[in-house]
């Protein structure tokens, strides 16, 4: 598996390699990186999945960018070529500033290869994707409520530019904007939603929607979307289908947070933590055939 | 494999508009001086406010190039999406109160402070590379002393947080 993505760490630069976690600080390339923010959230919670079914750790090419978009060009110039080297069965794109040249570059780079990765975008990647006409490159995009507007508005290509229409908060319009970005092409093969209710749909039809538990507290912390990210990146890498992936996913980050009791303020490495002792109940029950035809049979 | 050098036309999605050409020419310099990249093309029609001169930006690079042009008291008139029928930037504001905290949220982007301290203790949401880097400037801090987030971000994200971060101001 490879994760890109920028650091909020101005002075990073390009760093790939294996990486691991000591203490509080990610390390990979002989460098270390905070892993509370964005892509450190994303590969921490990827890598406490690797970690807990013992497979190998992600790779990872990540590099500072404050929003200059600095970092997003050194990580999108190196990424053919790294991809080329290590050949990822899971490719992930996260945080980096959407420029749609970028991405134009990289599918057309990755088409060509006799075994296309595994594609996984969120965040600036997603959006990048999205606004260049690229998303049906894509195996699974994670976008949140306001981002699933985003994609389901054609002309939109930022979600600040979405529609008014489109904004309205109202979770039960997520199924109908999801057909609306599979028609135009704005969709990835599975979206998995992630809110207060999650919805995963495959080629624009809702296969399964997961409601609980229902922790509301989850959604002003910070990387709670980025946590998902991760660990459907993961248990794709473990050799899960997508589907299960993106359900089981969903399942964790909800029992995580209610396992973390979690007010406003926590943070989503308290999430984390709780991935282990979730798995460690849960594996066996979510893995068996009852969970997806209970939850594909609505 | 490497990319191959070859020249693309430049088309991000965003224009600055211009009432005089020699405002433009002057942004065309200040922007692509600071790394950007920008290219000078003739404004469509029904975009048209002053000059046949604008500046085609990455839209989502708004609020840094903004921010450059007033710094340098470079004039313009304002900054548009190319593509005529997309929505103006989003300006509703929702609010959710979780007892003792209180959440905004404009776009993509949420802050949540606590109601009696009135001090941030989340931000969440978005995907461009400024917000992981705004979250560590502005959690733990009050809202009367955090940094206002235009005047750190440089994309649409960092304008959205912004819109929740006045929003916040005022309740």
């Amino acid at each position: 598996m490879l994760i890109a993505g920028t650091l909020p760490e101005g002075k990073m630069p390009l760093t790939i390699g294996e990486v691991s976690l000591t203490d509080t600080l990610l390390a990979a390339g002989g460098r270390t990186f905070g892993c509370t923010q964005g892509t450190g959230t994303m590969i921490t919670a990827a890598l406490t999945v690797t970690g807990y079914f013992g497979l190998k750790p992600p790779h990872v090419i990540v590099a500072g960018d404050m929003g200059d978009g600095k970092g997003t060009k050194e990580i999108y110039q190196h990424l053919p070529e790294l991809i080329d080297k290590i050949k990822p069965r899971v490719l992930v794109l996260h945080y980096c500033l959407p420029v749609m040249a970028f991405l134009k570059r990289l599918c057309t780079s990755v088409r060509n290869l006799p075994d296309k990765p595994f594609m996984i975008a969120d965040a600036g990647a997603m959006y990048a994707a999205k606004a260049a006409g690229l998303a049906s490159d894509f195996d699974i995009f994670t976008p949140d409520p306001s981002e699933m507007a985003f994609l389901a508005d054609p002309l939109a290509t930022h979600p600040a530019y979405v529609s008014k229409h489109l904004f309205s908060g109202n979770i039960e319009e997520v199924p109908a904007q999801i057909a609306a970005a599979f028609m135009n092409k704005a969709a990835a093969k599975l979206l998995l939603v992630k809110g207060k209710i999650d919805h995963i749909a495959v080629s624009g039809k809702v296969l399964a929607i997961i409601n609980s538990p229902d922790i509301p507290h989850l959604e002003p912390i910070g990387g709670t979307g980025d946590t998902i990210t991760g660990l459907v990146s993961a248990l794709i890498y473990a050799g899960l289908d997508p589907a299960h992936a993106a359900i089981i996913a969903a399942k964790t980050n909800r029992t995580a947070g209610l396992f973390a009791l979690p007010t406003p303020a926590t943070t989503a490495v308290q999430i984390i933590e709780q991935f282990p002792l979730v798995l460690g109940q849960y594996w066996q029950e979510w893995t068996s055939n009852q969970l997806i035809a209970t939850l594909t049979a609505r | 494999m490497k990319f191959r050098k070859e020249k693309e036309e430049f088309n991000e999605g965003g224009i600055v508009l211009f009432k005089e050409v020699s405002h433009a020419i002057r942004g065309e310099k200040v922007v692509r001086g600071k790394g950007y990249e920008v290219k000078l093309v003739a404004p469509p029609p029904e975009l048209r406010m002053g000059c046949d001169l604008a500046l085609e930006i990455n839209l989502v690079e708004q609020a840094g190039i903004e921010r450059l042009l007033k710094n340098t008291k470079t004039p313009y008139v304002k900054v548009v999406p190319v593509k005529k029928e997309t929505s103006e930037l989003l300006e509703i504001v929702l609010i959710t109160d979780f007892g003792e905290w209180i959440m905004a949220k404009a776009g993509n982007m949420k802050l949540t402070f606590a109601k009696e301290s009135r001090r941030i203790v989340n931000i969440s949401g978005g995907g461009c590379p400024d917000i992981p880097y705004l979250h560590a400037q502005l959690v733990g801090k009050t809202l009367a002393e955090a940094p206002r987030p235009r005047e750190l971000g440089y994309t649409l994200c960092a304008m959205m947080l912004d819109r929740a971060f006045v929003r916040c101001l005022n309740i």
